[in-house]
């Protein structure tokens, strides 16, 4: 009784908010907040629960804001908003939601979603997706697929956070630097500049933050790719991928760069006058350390054949619990778009709303001129490849380039053994996860 | 500590003769230890034994959080394991080896340094008090604040010791934290700043339960302060040496922390311990069958070195007391 009850409350739910979105379709300039795409929920009065990872700087205070906001504009739902450490999520959430006491929405990084769907741990979300009128087109290139694993969409996407190039003003002038480096010509010609004025233009470090992102950027520039299309085999050690290591070595090898840069010792040299650019996400846009740094942040140049760069991205997702009520998840839905129509606060934190239409709003620009490289640069952006149980094949590229710019083993080398593990781990996933 | 051979040799004595006399009361009192004993028996049991049984289980299935079936894969994890260039047996064995070397390094010197450092510290002088609490400070730290303090402390190009070093006329910017050897001296390093407080404690606990009229009698016989040292400090110790090498060496062994947060396993996966590995291929990467099964290994490898331990350093006056 209940459920059928409860199924035609959530049919009557759909319908309202297809209803809703219709009407609001024709005159997009009516969306105020709240009433935006029908986002209503009429049904009984639950509580949401919200997992998400943010719990540094002032991410925290900023997802609480928004959620207030939200419930306070909302009779029926009430979000409670639980942050945590990502990490703790990954251990958590999957004993969680199959004891039906997972979230009723999570925030999941892109490299994710696809352990999480291949456990069957996500609610297929296309139909959330249709009825909360979502498409491809309404966020960055190749950010929407992303949510979609083995052809079913499980996510809508929240943030997007690129790779860009930080560059100390006050160092660039010391060695007469004009222009910003675009390309592989002007940025060697300005590391040349530096190194004649003593400077040692970029750091470049051998760990994930952010050697392995300024690495995959570089792999991508090559015209290269982490891992074939279906994610059976490793292809970072390819000739593109062979060239981006190869790189990042001859940056230290030709005093560019020193050697043996300890973790965020690239960013610290910026901050402290010793380095002109560093390549680094946009989150340090919001770094304390660096309120007192005269930076700027312009798109990463582009050293090899076409313009790339690394971006993560964080999305929507709706857990599958035991026994999941249907009417949370379609509360979940309405918070998610709610969230997704008002998140232009969210730039305060560092990270890009993926929603187009918030992003691309010209008072963001304004407000925001710091961010304005990263934005242009979402046109060509790659994110994170999607496959279950990635992260851990992932590793061996981090692994790699420390042995390379260690000194270790050739590039080559490096890649080769670390592309041979993941192969064997690609193998293993799919026992693993049942793909 | 001191008395514990002694008193393990007297204590089966003493329950022949209750059993002889009072057997009526002697079940009331067993009764009575056992109720004493239940609070911490129970803890004992949902922690510890419960999930090593249970760890022991899912090392001979295919456990995974997301199974509906489990299925019985008999010894088949612990066989990955000495396959010889089978991914998880690679990985495993180079880990250990990398906890091995650690505990080499690291296990002498938190026996040694501690020792001296004691010695000192049991020194009738004033303000001694003010030492043993600074030399025990770093012990009470938690290991993200160890990190995040050395790491700022070790970063090649702009940390405080290099430039210290620099100012003594060392040219090279040595990479502590990134480059082998450097990586092993600073995780070797800041494990004894860390946790030789609490090996040092224990010495000087020792060292003030030893007899002073030992010292008296050794000092009529001639014997110079090292002669004492050997003769009458060393064997005094030798209870305290033995849990203290146990102990040391299963810490070290463990060793996870430092490793983790100051060279995060580098360069390459040099410095990835065992249980940096077993901890991310159980909690990370869904392989808790394989994890299990690799903590048995160490487990057992630990035993046996510990079994190992206490035999070459059993006390041999012991048989003598009895």
């Amino acid at each position: 009784m209940r459920t059928t009850w409860a199924r035609g409350l959530g049919l009557a739910t759909a319908v309202a908010l297809i209803a809703g979105m219709t009407a609001c379709s024709g005159s997009a300039d009516k969306s105020s907040q709240g009433a935006v795409g029908g986002g209503d929920y009429t049904g009984p009065k639950v509580e949401v629960t919200f997992w998400n990872g943010w719990t540094g700087g002032n991410h925290p205070k900023l997802v609480a804001e928004l959620v207030d906001k939200f419930n306070a504009e909302h009779d029926n739902i009430t979000v409670k908003d639980v942050p945590q450490e990502w990490a703790d999520i990954a251990s958590k959430a999957p004993m969680a939601i199959q004891s039906g006491n997972g979230p009723d929405v999570a925030v999941l990084h892109g490299d994710d979603i696809a352990t999480y769907a291949a456990q069957n741990l996500l609610l297929d979300a296309s139909e959330i997706n249709k009825t909360l009128g979502y498409q491809a087109g309404d966020f960055p290139p190749g950010v929407y697929d992303k949510g979609m694993y083995d052809s079913t969409q499980y996510a809508i996407p929240w943030s997007v956070t690129p790779l860009g190039m930080y560059v100390n003003k006050d160092v660039v002038a010391k060695a007469g630097i004009k222009d910003m480096p675009t390309d592989k010509a002007s940025y060697v010609a300005a590391l040349d500049a530096l190194k004649a004025a003593d400077i040692q233009g970029e750091w470049v470090d051998s760990f994930i933050f952010t050697g392995t992102f300024e690495f995959e950027s570089l792999v991508w520039q090559h015209g290269g790719d982490l891992y074939n299309k279906d994610v059976t085999k490793a292809t970072f050690n390819s000739d593109a991928g062979v060239q981006a290591l190869t790189w990042m070595k001859d940056m230290i090898d030709k005093g560019y760069s020193p050697a043996n840069v300890a973790q965020d010792g690239n960013l610290t040299a910026l901050a402290s006058g010793k380095a002109a650019f560093n390549w680094n996400g946009i989150w340090q846009t919001t770094n304390a350390s660096m309120a007192d740094v005269p930076w700027t942040a312009v798109a990463v140049p582009q050293i090899g054949s076409q313009k790339a760069v690394w971006s993560s991205s964080t999305h929507w997702v709706f857990p599958a619990n035991k026994n999941q009520d249907k009417n949370k998840t379609d509360a979940a839905a309405v918070f998610v778009k709610w969230m997704n129509d008002n998140s232009t606060g969210w730039l305060k934190s560092g990270e890009l709303p993926a929603a187009n239409k918030i992003r691309t709003a010209p008072s963001v620009a304004k407000d925001h001129p710091q961010l304005e490289a990263f934005i242009n640069e979402l046109e060509y952006a790659h994110y994170e490849t999607v496959s279950p149980g990635i992260n851990e094949a992932n590793a061996l590229i981090t692994t790699a380039i420390s042995e390379a710019l260690t000194g270790k083993k050739s590039p080559k080398q490096a890649l080769d053994d670390a592309a041979s593990q993941a192969d064997q781990i690609l193998e293993k996933n799919k026992a693993k996860y049942g793909a | 500590m001191p008395s514990l051979a002694p008193s393990r040799s007297r204590a089966p004595r003493r329950i022949v003769a209750g059993e002889h006399h009072r057997s009526r009361h002697h079940g009331r009192r067993n009764l009575r230890a056992y109720l004493f004993l239940a609070p911490f028996l129970v803890v004992f049991a949902t922690f510890i034994v419960t999930p090593a049984v249970f760890g022991l289980y899912i090392s001979v299935t295919n456990w995974s959080p997301f199974r509906k079936r489990i299925d019985f894969v008999g010894l088949a994890n612990y066989i990955d394991l000495f396959t010889p260039g089978a991914l998880a047996s690679q990985n495993f064995w180079q880990s250990m080896g990398a906890t091995g070397w650690f505990v080499l390094w690291s296990v002498p010197l938190l026996l040694i340094i501690p020792l001296l450092v004691s010695l000192l510290l049991n020194q009738k002088l004033r303000g001694m008090t003010v030492f043993r609490t600074i030399f025990f400070a770093p012990y009470v730290l938690g290991v993200a604040i160890i990190g995040l303090v050395w790491g700022y402390i070790f970063d090649t190009q702009s940390g405080i010791l290099n430039h210290l070093l620099h100012s003594i006329g060392v040219a090279q910017d040595i990479p502590w934290t990134v480059n082998t050897p450097w990586v092993w001296v600073s995780l070797v390093g800041v494990t004894i700043w860390w946790t030789m407080g609490l090996n040092t404690v224990i010495f000087l606990a020792g060292l003030k339960g030893i007899n002073t009229d030992l010292y008296e009698a050794a000092a009529i016989d001639g014997a110079g302060r090292f002669q004492a040292f050997c003769h009458v400090t060393l064997p005094g110790l030798r209870p305290v040496m033995l849990f203290i090498t146990t102990t040391t060496v299963l810490a070290s062994a463990n060793m996870f922390g430092q490793s983790y947060l100051l060279t995060r396993g580098g360069p390459g996966t040099a410095t990835r311990t065992a249980i940096m590995y077993i901890s991310d291929q159980g909690l990370s990467q869904n392989n808790m069958a394989g994890a299990t099964a690799m903590s048995y290994i160490l487990f057992l490898i630990l035993a046996v070195i510990s079994i190992i331990n206490f035999q070459v350093q059993k006390d041999r006056t012991e048989g003598r007391g009895a």
